[in-house]
């Protein structure tokens, strides 16, 4: 191609793209950078005279406050159960979807169900599934003799966050199962084939075959629901308030926290600085740890 | 020029004045945030409002009441227009602080003239800096219901007078089976009405003060109102088992709900809340709710004010805008022909109390309260009420760090004394 013509055309391309680059930049960068200002200064709502430069004093207090660790620990103790149990829940369900049945189909739209509901919906039904006086839970367990009388299963630190981690994975499962169904569907049937003329049994097959193949929809999926764990804030809202005695506030909470209880938009964006940082370091060890492309060249 | 042109001319001449005239008779719009209670009951005042004030059209938002704050913070911060707006006692520091509503005695220097019509406590809580804030919506005070059937039941003709006679009558009720966890509180970590019930239990004893003078906290100290009631909650959830683990999950409407159902025979609630659980054909134990003075040395309890006020956004709109925001505080707040029309509406038809005192001699009022309460009472309850102490900007956020440390008692983890502590640390930190 002359030179002259791939000049027009990389221009021709640069052009047609540029109105999408700058209204992202303007909903995303835009934003962040301003939430990024905002967090080296002195912003408390109720002193709207003054907001002088602070520099990293926000980072500092936010940093050197209880409430950071504790939501940090609440947190990460969510996230190492939400992401395994939604990744490998959703494997599995998309087994048993991958199975060519007549109900298939109609599976395939039921199974979406939960995660169409909007979260605040869903967290306020299993807000009542759970209640300790009237829930559904406790009148199931008494019915089955499994308990003598109605658990607090809300008023609980552990039972709490087990009630949310449930919740939340009710709702993410399905997401997760429909992207590894996806994959799963593209695998080539020739491949199982070969390998069952090779003598390979079903564990075998899914060792070599089927997870290496669907390791690029493992990395998505664990990166989504990563970062859908840690910035989970809905649904613990509604079904708890973060409580009982803080055991289910998470870093998003702490957050929710300094800006609208507190009025301190500083400190709130500060907060906000460090959650993005920290979301960007995990998606990076994860591409790291999961570079499929030495993978399949292996 | 032909007639046909001058008929066309004539035609557009006359667009042109009847627009014009038109518009300069645009009536003032107002728009008016509330959060959802009885939204039918607000629409119909809204409308009789307009009848009687042509020149003025108002629009109503609604919003949930445990986000409503969360969402007026996103309107002031985010300028979204707001004319006039349901406040409470523990957001007019801040809301006033941000500069985000105005002192109504700055523009309508009228409004004292009511000052003498309300309880002080409400006067107290809509005051920021000396300046009145806003005109009551409703004031009320937090009460101790009981199920006079249970307590019957239990063997008591008389409702407790003390916390331990409450601990001595749920130990009864429980031995007897009766209920297993006879009180119930709204202790969810973020309810609003949380430190309400914890302050109007403390405001029960004699030497009730949280904080000194200089808004230093003195509640945690050992012996303290706060410290009695704080362990008497512990003991009573942990170590007596009558409060009802539950109430950690807890908020207004459950309770409310539960008692309804008679899975609860104490509970300490907004006033209001009597009115609904009394209610025939409510609840499955309607009719059997009765109120005491809070149990206590003093019987003191907390009185809170609900106000309408007007927001910086109406106040800059020009003079229009403030004369119609002032007509519409004064129908919905204040006097129309010399009587409180609004207010009484929602004490007849909703069980509301009220700021105005006046009101208390009306006898269609004295008639309703009695239907489901007991309006002497009432009074008395009133009477003794008093504002929460310390209503500084950061109240909002220290009571729900005071919330968080409490629960972390109920729940075992620390002492009651070690919970104050930690709440009162809190507080000394965001008073810096």
């Amino acid at each position: 191609m002359p030179p002259r013509r791939q000049y027009r055309e990389t221009r021709y391309a640069y052009a047609t793209v540029l109105p999408v680059v700058l209204i992202v930049a303007l909903f995303t960068l835009y934003p962040f950078a301003f939430a990024l200002l905002t967090s080296l200064r002195e912003v408390v709502l109720y002193r709207p005279w003054s907001q002088p430069f602070v520099g990293l004093k926000n980072y500092l207090d936010v940093v050197r406050s209880e409430f950071f660790v504790a939501s940090w620990q609440h947190t990460l103790t969510f996230v190492a159960w939400a992401v395994p149990l939604a990744t490998l829940l959703g494997f599995a369900v998309a087994h048993l979807l991958n199975a060519r049945t007549p109900l298939a189909p109609l599976l395939n739209v039921v199974i979406l169900l939960p995660w169409a509901i909007p979260t605040v919906i869903s967290g306020i039904i299993w807000a009542w599934i759970f209640n300790s006086s009237y829930g559904a839970f406790n009148g199931a367990l008494y019915s089955l003799g499994l308990i003598d009388s109605y658990l607090p299963w809300l008023s609980r630190p552990r039972s709490a966050l087990a009630c949310v981690l449930f919740a939340h994975i009710w709702k993410e499962v399905p997401l997760t199962s429909i992207l590894y169904l996806a994959a799963l569907q593209a695998i080539p049937e020739e491949l199982y084939d070969a390998a069952r003329v090779d003598g390979a049994g079903a564990l075998a097959a899914l060792r070599r075959i089927t997870v290496p193949l669907v390791l690029p929809t493992t990395l998505i999926v664990l990166v989504y629901e990563t970062m859908v764990g840690i910035v989970t804030f809905d649904l613990l809202y509604v079904m708890t308030g973060g409580g009982p005695a803080g055991a289910t506030s998470l870093i998003s909470y702490y957050l929710y926290n300094s800006m609208f209880v507190a009025f301190n938009f500083g400190q709130g964006a500060a907060l906000a600085v460090l959650l993005a940082l920290a979301l960007v370091a995990l998606i990076a060890l994860y591409l790291r740890l999961l570079r499929s492309e030495e993978i399949y060249a292996t | 020029m032909g007639s046909r042109r001058i008929a066309v001319l004539a035609f557009l001449l006359t667009v042109i004045l009847t627009g014009s005239a038109a518009f300069g008779a645009a009536p003032v719009q107002l728009t008016f945030t509330v959060w959802s209670y009885s939204t039918d009951v607000i629409l119909d005042n809204i409308k009789k409002f307009e009848a009687a004030n042509p020149g003025i059209k108002v629009a109503l938002q609604d919003f949930a009441w445990e986000k409503y704050v969360d969402v007026m913070t996103a309107r002031f911060v985010g300028k979204t227009p707001t004319d006039l707006a349901y406040s409470s006692d523990h957001w007019l520091q801040q809301w006033a602080a941000a500069n985000w509503i105005v002192p109504l005695e700055d523009y309508f220097p009228q409004v004292n003239a009511y000052k003498p019509d309300f309880a002080p406590y409400a006067i107290e809580g809509m005051t920021y800096k000396g300046k009145l804030y806003g005109l009551p919506y409703y004031a009320d005070t937090i009460i101790f219901i009981y199920n006079e059937e249970m307590l019957k039941r239990a063997g008591f003709s008389a409702p407790p007078a003390t916390w331990d006679d409450v601990t001595k009558m749920a130990l009864a009720m429980k031995e007897k089976k009766i209920v297993e966890y006879p009180i119930m509180f709204q202790f969810q970590d973020i309810t609003p009405w949380y430190i309400e019930v914890f302050l109007s239990m403390v405001y029960s004893y004699k030497d009730y003060r949280m904080f000194d003078t200089n808004l230093n906290p003195i509640y945690d100290r050992e012996g303290s109102a706060a410290h009695k009631v704080a362990q008497w909650l512990v003991d009573g959830m942990r170590k007596h088992k009558i409060i009802n683990p539950a109430s950690l999950e807890t908020t207004e409407i459950p309770l409310v709900k539960a008692m309804g159902a008679g899975q609860v025979a104490f509970a300490v609630l907004p006033k209001y809340n009597l009115a609904d659980l009394n209610t025939p054909g409510a609840h499955a134990q309607a009719g059997k709710f009765k109120f005491a003075l809070m149990p206590g040395e003093s019987h003191g309890t907390v009185g809170f004010v609900r106000f309408y006020a007007m927001t910086k956004m109406a106040a800059d709109r020009g003079p229009a805008v403030r004369e119609a925001a002032w007509k519409f505080l004064e129908y919905f707040g204040g006097r129309t022909g010399n009587e409180f029309v609004v207010v009484k509406r929602w004490a007849l038809d909703k069980g509301l109390g009220f700021a105005q005192l006046p009101l208390y001699k009306d006898p269609q009022i004295r008639a309703a309260i009695n239907k489901w309460g007991n309006v002497t009472l009432e009074e008395q309850q009133a009477k003794l009420a008093r504002a929460k102490e310390a209503l500084t900007p950061f109240w909002g956020s220290w009571s729900l760090e005071f919330q968080k440390e409490m629960n972390k008692a109920l729940l075992g983890q620390k002492s009651a004394l070690e919970a104050l502590k930690a709440s009162a640390a809190k507080w000394r930190e965001m008073k810096k």
